[in-house]
């Protein structure tokens, strides 16, 4: 069974609720995970709760890198922050994967420190699932967008590597034999967006091992045409704030309108249960986090806000990601396209 | 096999985590002439299944070789006596159960099979009770495990320490809490009155367990309560009940506690690890967890668990720690590690309370007669 560093002290309710994450995930997998943190805090929180110690070990790490702190600034003065002793926990071999639901910057910055990256991989991407529109029977309800937010800026082969990097996340944890994969652009023509994208199109194409459907446009991202959206850092997380944002407004826009008339109320009434399912589908804390691609060893990057349920499921992607060789399938995509 | 660093390192004298030449302190208690072990059957031994109705149904008829002992537990009992006849010591080994005694030819058989020796079990005459039409016996525990406990005590050789295990399914905590403090005549008459009471048990045996407690004479002869936490019920539940009594969530960390309260050897510890790592698909990665959660929860002195971890490293129960072979920055990573250990503050052992019962009883009413409550 692969062991799992957790990052106990990063995200908005650490250590509780990932502690609490990680004792959920201890009593009903075999997974090893190293909470990585304030040793007394962590055990306190365990004693408190239902758990396996066969499956948590703990790591002491005195200092941890608040959510509003500069990533470059606390990771010069904070040495033994937990996200860095985790990070060397998984350079050293003595773990498979790094979770963490805490300041992303210092995240991406302490994996870009102590983890090697993949032969040939120029910059590194963080890929987010997020729910989507089905075209077929079957089809996976997530896509995979990437990159959102470690690389802002990056030219045609970066993307191409994206692309690479996605398709083999997609084959190997969603099981997506031959993962579509759509380059996100403001038309759908091959010269549209400028000479970056245009020659990424362009490489895509003729990229062996990838079923390149071309581009995306914004109002595509939620359907069903392609299951891995490549872009730079910069648009991605855009994109992903905006869905976000979206899902937000509606179920502002349909609990207010739900307290205005009657019969909207009862409408809403009748919607409940379709309501419930999307609800369940856009459910972030289902999901696990987001993956950083690009390293020879695997980084999950939970949500801010994870609660435990988030937290186990991102400890359960992250074992699933180690255990179908996600790293290793990334390396041998890469060096078949060099 | 360990590397020799680690081992040498490890069985180096040392005092506040800094190298020392004065030699480490035995942490280990003298192991007492006569030991008195006294265990719960089900959920403790036996991995008896309760769940359903019919599950229950089916214990009474299960043979001997269709029931399943906890992981580790036979490895232990064993061991519980054939450390006594080695170092000459006098070691006792008794059952108690709220289970029929027709059970009692299958649980004797089991016990055969598993190479148990066993001193006596007693079982609840449920059948008596049905007869009489006393059906709110049928399912009363405390009074018929707390007299049974009185009665066994008058029997036991003079001096005699006793251990007790149980486990957290329902009463063996407060049961077991309850005899120590009586037997240390630490309850008044009046006080034990009083908790009898609340804990609702038949006038009749109310007054039987009055008499009883009045015929001992008053010797603290409880050291350790071990309740298996097969619910995996939060530890800090059990706080209330003082230092006497040590959660643990197998048998291995069991055995480590009784290793350092000098009853069984290391090689105890080494077969109790053993039978988990071959027979119960155990790794020994999670035993090395297990023993570091003991030590964390304060049940094993620091120098002791690290003294533990280096000989069963060696033993090749615990996954091997080696350093040769290593880059020099990993070899510096591993030492700056241990001196952030040795650095940081100790938690400070669990303190031998005296027990409210009253509050203790209310919470364990509250919660349907289950001290644990739904786990978690």
């Amino acid at each position: 069974m692969p062991v799992i560093a957790v990052d106990a002290m990063g995200g908005d309710f650490a250590p509780d609720e990932v502690v609490k994450g990680v004792a959920r995930a201890s009593l009903g997998t075999a997974i090893e995970c190293v909470l990585v943190g304030d040793e007394h805090r962590i055990q306190k929180i365990l004693e408190s709760i239902s758990y396996n110690p066969e499956h948590i070990s703990i790591r002491h790490a005195a200092e941890f890198v608040d959510m509003n702190e500069s990533p470059k600034e606390a990771l010069r003065a904070k040495r033994d922050a937990s996200i860095v002793v985790g990070a060397k926990l998984v350079a050293d071999g003595h773990a498979q994967a790094l979770v963490s639901a805490g300041n992303t910057g210092a995240c991406i910055l302490a994996c870009a420190r102590h983890f090697r990256a993949i032969k040939g991989i120029r910059k590194t991407a963080l890929a987010s699932v997020y729910p989507r529109q089905t075209e077929y029977p079957g089809q996976d309800q997530l896509a995979l967008l990437l990159d959102v937010g470690a690389t802002i800026r990056c030219d045609a082969l970066d993307l191409a590597q994206f692309a690479v990097m996605g398709s083999a996340y997609a084959r190997r944890v969603s099981k997506v034999e031959r993962p579509r994969v759509g380059l996100l652009n403001m038309g759908v023509e091959p010269f549209k967006g400028g000479d970056v994208l245009s020659e990424a199109y362009q490489r895509l194409t003729v990229l062996p091992g990838i079923d390149f459907v071309g581009n995306i446009e914004g109002n595509d991202v939620a359907k069903g045409r392609a299951d891995v959206i490549v872009c730079e850092g910069f648009v991605g997380n855009v994109v992903l704030k905006l869905i976000e944002g979206i899902a937000e407004v509606v179920t502002d826009v349909a609990s207010n309108a739900v307290k205005r008339r009657l019969m909207w109320r009862l409408g809403m009434m009748l919607l409940a249960r379709g309501i419930r399912e999307v609800a369940h589908l856009a459910d972030y804390t289902k999901y696990g986090g987001a993956p950083l691609l690009g390293f020879e060893h695997l980084f999950l990057k939970a949500h801010g806000r994870s609660t435990a349920r988030a937290v186990e499921n991102a400890v359960k992607v992250a074992a699933k990601a180690v255990r179908d060789g996600v790293p290793q399938e990334i390396a041998a995509g890469i060096q078949a396209v060099r | 096999m360990t590397t020799g660093w680690t081992a040498v390192l490890a069985r180096w004298p040392r005092r506040s985590g800094r190298w020392s030449l004065r030699p480490r302190r035995a942490t280990r208690r003298p192991a007492p002439a006569t030991v008195v072990y006294r265990w719960d059957l089900d959920k403790t031994y036996l991995k008896s299944d309760f769940e359903s109705l019919r599950k229950m149904m089916r214990v009474p008829f299960e043979r001997a070789h269709d029931k399943i002992d906890e992981p580790g537990v036979v490895a232990l009992i064993r061991a519980l006596k054939t450390s006594a006849r080695r170092e000459q010591r006098a070691a006792f080994v008794y059952f108690i159960s709220a289970s029929p005694p027709q059970i009692g030819r299958a649980i004797r058989e089991k016990l055969a099979l598993d190479g148990i020796e066993c001193d006596g079990i007693v079982f609840k005459d449920q059948l008596q009770h049905l007869v009489r039409g006393r059906f709110r016996l049928l399912r009363e525990q405390v009074g018929f495990k707390l007299a049974e406990l009185l009665k066994a005590r008058l029997a036991a050789p003079a001096g005699a320490v006793e251990f007790l295990f149980g486990d957290d399914w329902e009463s063996d905590p407060i049961i077991y809490s309850l005899y120590a403090d009586v037997i240390a005549g630490r309850l008044e008459h009046d006080a034990l009155a009083d908790i009898l009471v609340r804990l609702r048990i038949d006038p009749a045996r109310l007054v039987e367990i009055k008499a009883l407690s009045q015929r001992i004479a008053p010797a603290d002869a409880v050291r350790r309560i071990l309740i298996n936490l097969e619910r995996r019920t939060p530890p800090d539940r059990f706080h209330s009940f003082g230092a006497r009594l040590v959660p643990t969530f197998n048998y291995f960390q069991t055995a480590l506690v009784l290793y350092e309260e000098g009853v069984v050897p290391l090689a105890a510890i080494v077969d109790v690890g053993r039978s988990l790592l071959e027979r119960s698909a155990y790794s020994a990665a999670g035993l090395r967890n297990s023993l570091d959660d003991l030590a964390r929860r304060g049940y094993l002195a620091p120098a002791a668990a690290l003294g533990l971890r280096a000989e069963l490293e060696e033993a090749g129960v615990l996954p091997s720690a080696g350093v040769l072979g290593l880059w020099p920055r990993q070899l510096w990573r591993r030492w700056r590690r241990r001196r952030q250990r040795a650095r940081a503050p100790l938690r400070p052992p669990i303190a031998a309370a005296e027990i409210e019962y009253p509050r203790l009883i209310d919470a364990w009413v509250a919660s349907g007669s289950r001290l644990g409550g739904e786990p978690s």
